[in-house]
């Protein structure tokens, strides 16, 4: 509860990253409980009603096969969630320990750290393109392929801070009191780490959608069964003249949920980071 | 045998390929129930020989190149890594100078000490805790039930200090190195802090070896002295015996920089110039370049320890009389 109470500080006179916040848990709620939001099955076809406008009782439209465009969204919310979720958990746990065990153990961390410089060195979108081209598409691998992509900035963010709590007193005095390696990297390092990790979180889990989307599009990225806003903008993409609302409502989709996740992001950002705020929440 | 017996320690730092030697060739020992003061300006190596004596040095630029360092019967130079994590924080422990930053800012100070105690002892979370109030009590921290969950952003240094004297004292360590203490905390608390430590030696025994650049200090607290200048010992002896018969003029400078509060004088003496950097090559007396009595012989010879009373050692060409 006080966690909560601290996260919610953090949008205090911010009113568009409280939007955003809300937006986000919007998505959220559609995700947990699409089966009973959504009205239809999102892969049931209907042939009679193919390329509908939006109305009643298709209210987002219906696509090239008949399915129904709402329902499709919703359950595309939860893919987004998973996408973003999965990616963030992959992202913040292979870059974290490789930064956190680079920044550690130097030697080591040479070798390991000029291998995420030569990762970072391809742009996202194209590391995650040669990638998936090498894996079968579906939704673990493209969860793997961007956590992947985004673990390089993480390692990088976390090898620099690591590094800096390395040399504080406290670390010393573990040592002094008989902490091993991984109990000074676990028990006391990584808990310093929580809230630029949770900002790095917010942040991943943004440009996981928009990454995902454009995988999706490029036809690389989740199976096309697989209802995602990518997966509709793609599929749709050649009905843009004459059922445009195809490609408008999941395209305002994808930007809303990145751009919210993005204004969180900051929120949280700016709310710990000393350089824009004095005083640091919670801890 | 001392409880910790130094033997010509040698540390030297790398440094563009070389090695710069810091400390050159320290000796001493402390038996039980003891103090060891170490005196000496930022620089002189003292830090150096207390991080070595707790294997802090690995990985870093810095590395003991000599002599030995035995701890109640063990080589610790040479000590695995898991070995020395056994006696760590269970036989020997240390304070740092700077409470404010020796603290982990996100645990509770209870938290930290729990963790301490289990390391090193069987006992139950429950066990741990108790033992953790117990401590804090010990060193004086009010409402100690209460302040166990405080986290360290809501103590004052003084209490900081305490909090990590405390967490030293965890297991009953036989040695206990405080470096510089009190130095970042104000004059009151300062005698507080110090005034806990004798108090808690004459309870447990524990030896202390304690690093200050304030001669003050030292008097007060420490039953030797060993007075470092740049990585050598200049003059060791007890404190007694120091105080009452100065024979190296380090030291004697040391002294007469100190202000006296109830004389008027214009001008504070200090003794004139600065430590020799560390890649100065010096053949004779590290100190002769500012010291008031030095004569060509000073710059050529490094003098040797000669005692001018029993276990009052100086390196000095002077001392004890005519060379």
């Amino acid at each position: 509860m006080k966690y909560l109470r601290t996260f919610l500080a953090m949008f205090k006179g911010r009113k568009l990253a409280t939007i955003g916040l809300i937006w986000f848990c919007i998505v959220a709620v559609a995700a947990i409980a699409a089966p009973l939001l959504a009205p239809f099955d999102p892969l049931e076809i209907d042939p009679v009603a193919r390329l509908s406008e939006p109305g009643t009782p298709y209210l987002f439209g219906t696509d090239h096969f008949g399915r129904d465009s709402f329902s499709r969204a919703i359950y595309g919310a939860r893919m987004a969630v998973i996408i973003g979720l999965g990616s963030v958990i992959v992202a913040l746990v292979t870059g974290g320990l490789i930064g956190m065990i680079s920044a550690y153990f130097t030697r080591l961390g040479h070798v390991l750290m000029r291998g995420v410089d030569v990762l970072m060195a391809f742009p996202a979108l194209l590391l995650a393109l040669v990638l998936m081209t090498l894996l079968e598409r579906s939704v673990t691998n493209t969860i793997i392929v961007i956590g992947i992509v985004y673990a390089t900035t993480t390692a990088r963010i976390l090898f620099g801070m690591t590094l800096k709590l390395k040399g504080e007193v406290f670390v010393d005095a573990a040592i002094c009191s008989g902490a091993g390696h991984g109990s000074i990297l676990f028990r006391h390092i990584l808990p310093n780490l929580i809230s630029p990790l949770l900002v790095q979180a917010s942040f991943i889990f943004a440009f996981a959608q928009l990454q995902a989307a454009a995988l999706d599009f490029l036809g690389l990225g989740l199976p096309p069964e697989v209802p995602s806003w990518g997966n509709m903008l793609s599929e749709e993409r050649i009905y843009v003249t004459r059922a445009p609302w195809l490609l408008i409502f999941p395209g305002a989709l994808i930007i809303l949920s990145v751009f919210s996740m993005n204004l969180v992001g900051d929120a949280m950002r700016d709310s710990i980071d000393p350089r824009f705020k004095d005083d640091i929440a919670g801890v | 045998m001392a409880l910790l017996d130094v033997t010509d320690l040698e540390i030297a730092v790398a440094a563009g390929g070389k090695l710069l030697p810091v400390v050159r060739g320290v000796s001493f020992a402390i038996e039980e129930n003891e103090t060891l003061g170490i005196v000496g300006e930022s620089g002189c190596g003292k830090s150096l020989t207390s991080l070595a004596i707790m294997g802090l040095l690995e990985g870093s630029q810095v590395r003991i190149t000599g002599g030995s360092i035995q701890f109640d019967g063990r080589e610790l130079t040479t000590l695995s890594a898991e070995d020395r994590r056994a006696i760590m924080g269970d036989q020997m422990a240390m304070i740092f100078q700077e409470p404010m930053t020796s603290l982990n800012p996100v645990y509770r100070i209870g938290d930290q000490i729990v963790e301490t105690l289990r390391q090193h002892r069987d006992m139950t979370k429950g066990q741990a805790r108790d033992r953790a109030i117990e401590l804090l009590d010990l060193v004086r921290i009010p409402e100690p039930t209460r302040r166990v969950d405080s986290f360290p952003h809501q103590m004052s240094g003084g209490q900081r200090q305490r909090v990590m004297i405390a967490m030293a004292l965890a297991c009953d360590p036989k040695l206990l190195i405080a470096d510089e203490p009190t130095t970042a905390l104000d004059v009151t608390v300062q005698k507080e802090v110090l005034d806990l430590m004798a108090d808690l030696q004459t309870r447990t025994g524990t030896a202390i070896v304690l690093i200050s650049h304030d001669l003050g200090v030292i008097a007060e607290t420490c039953d030797k002295v060993a007075v470092m200048y740049r990585g050598k010992i200049a003059e060791a002896a007890t404190t007694r015996e120091l105080f009452s018969n100065m024979s190296h003029p380090y030291t004697r400078g040391l002294l007469n920089s100190i202000p006296v509060v109830d004389h008027d004088v214009e001008w504070l003496e200090a003794i004139p110039g600065r430590v020799p950097t560390i890649d100065e090559v010096l053949p004779g007396c590290a100190f002769h370049p500012r010291c008031p009595l030095a004569e060509d012989r000073c710059n050529a010879e490094d003098p040797a320890p000669r005692d001018v009373a029993n276990g009052h050692a100086v390196r000095c060409h002077f001392a004890g009389g005519a060379a």
